[in-house]
């Protein structure tokens, strides 16, 4: 797994570095340097087509548009995995509250429906049986 | 109105709205054939896989129980919200990785060799990710190389660019940091003065810096201006080491 996208990052830096090498040669640029600039462009090319042939490798990754919306911010994407476990938790915590809630609710609603209703709830507890512990 | 309804629903409503005995709460009535007679209803507009039946009702011989409109316990589901789900799913390390330490708010700290002013927002020059999703490029699905005749039109004037699109490699001021850089690039025809040859110089400088060593340069510079008139076949150019042997 890891390897698709070492390979990725490997091709993405050299294309990188490719171009921020061909910024340096066109923000002064001279007659000799037309030569290095035209290997620099078919260069980029080589590099286009090297990551496209890692698209194949990496079809089942699905990246979420809101990492997407982070980075056009200028954020950091590492904000928004924090962001989503953040909320993961708090979630599940809510969750976990609701049904230790209700739980509780269940078993103290069935005590006293027994104090009430005596018979009723031995029948009750015939057809469903005891409570499993909460 | 009437026939208006009637036409859609196939038949008229002459019975008027069911009773309490109707809808089950009638005690000890069987509840089977008013069920029934209400599936048959319900089935002329909604397809059967949409009408929710719920759990099956319980035994058929506690229908004369108090309890007859009792249905059965969901099954639980192995998964819920009662368990740790990130604990589940074994992302502990991934949770104490990005909560528990601060987390750099700037792009440029994710990608710290890109190049360019990448914490500027991408709106601002057009270079958003969303826009290349929503407008994508109209372009050939294969790259093929440029031919001679292609490369003219890169032909470019001598001369510096233009102030505005100076920006383009300018790399913005850091903060002094002690991370090391994880790659070297390589081919760089123009390297910037990194940390690490920043690094070695100082380092140099240090050296310099040490007594003994300068004791020794001196003792040295001594010798060759001692030996250099007896000696006219030994150049500067051999290494000093052997001069001290």
């Amino acid at each position: 797994m890891a390897e698709k996208f070492d390979n990725l990052e490997e091709h993405l830096e050299k294309f990188i570095e490719n171009i921020r090498q061909m910024g340096i040669i066109v923000s002064d640029f001279q007659p000799s340097s037309q030569t290095g600039l035209n290997q620099k462009l078919n260069f980029m090319i080589t590099g286009l087509q090297d990551v496209e042939k890692c698209r194949q490798q990496l079809n089942d990754i699905h990246v979420p548009l809101e990492a997407f919306e982070y980075i056009d911010q200028g954020r950091n994407p590492q904000l928004y995995t924090k962001e989503c476990l953040e909320r993961a938790l708090a979630k599940n915590e809510q969750v976990k509250g609701k049904i230790d809630t209700m739980t509780k609710f269940k078993s103290l609603l069935i005590t006293e429906l027994g104090k009430v209703f005596p018979e009723e709830m031995a029948k009750y507890k015939a057809i469903h049986g005891d409570d499993p512990p909460s | 109105m009437t026939e208006m309804f009637s036409s859609l629903y196939g038949q008229t409503d002459t019975q008027g709205p069911p009773g309490p005995s109707a809808l089950g709460f009638g005690p000890g009535k069987p509840l089977a054939p008013p069920a029934a007679q209400n599936q048959v209803h319900m089935s002329v507009g909604i397809p059967h896989q949409l009408v929710d039946e719920g759990p099956p009702l319980r035994k058929p011989g506690a229908m004369n129980e108090p309890f007859y409109l009792l249905r059965e316990l969901p099954v639980e589901n192995e998964l819920t919200g009662n368990t740790n789900l990130i604990t589940h799913y074994n992302l502990e390390h991934a949770y104490n990785k990005f909560c528990g330490k601060k987390v750099k708010e700037k792009l440029s700290n994710f990608l710290p060799e890109l190049p360019g002013m990448i914490d500027n927002p991408g709106l601002q020059d057009g270079s958003s990710l969303r826009s290349l999703i929503e407008k994508p490029p109209v372009c050939n699905n294969s790259f093929s190389p440029l031919t001679g005749a292609m490369l003219t039109g890169f032909r470019l004037h001598t001369g510096p660019l233009p102030e505005q699109y100076r920006l383009m490699h300018i790399q913005p001021p850091k903060k002094k940091s002690k991370h090391k850089h994880r790659h070297h690039r390589p081919q760089d025809p123009l390297p910037p003065e990194t940390p690490s040859d920043s690094d070695h110089k100082k380092k140099k400088k240090k050296k310099d810096d040490d007594p003994d060593r300068k004791k020794k340069k001196k003792d040295k510079k001594k010798k060759k201006n001692r030996h250099s008139p007896d000696h006219p076949g030994m150049t500067g150019s051999q290494p000093s080491g052997s001069s001290l042997r």
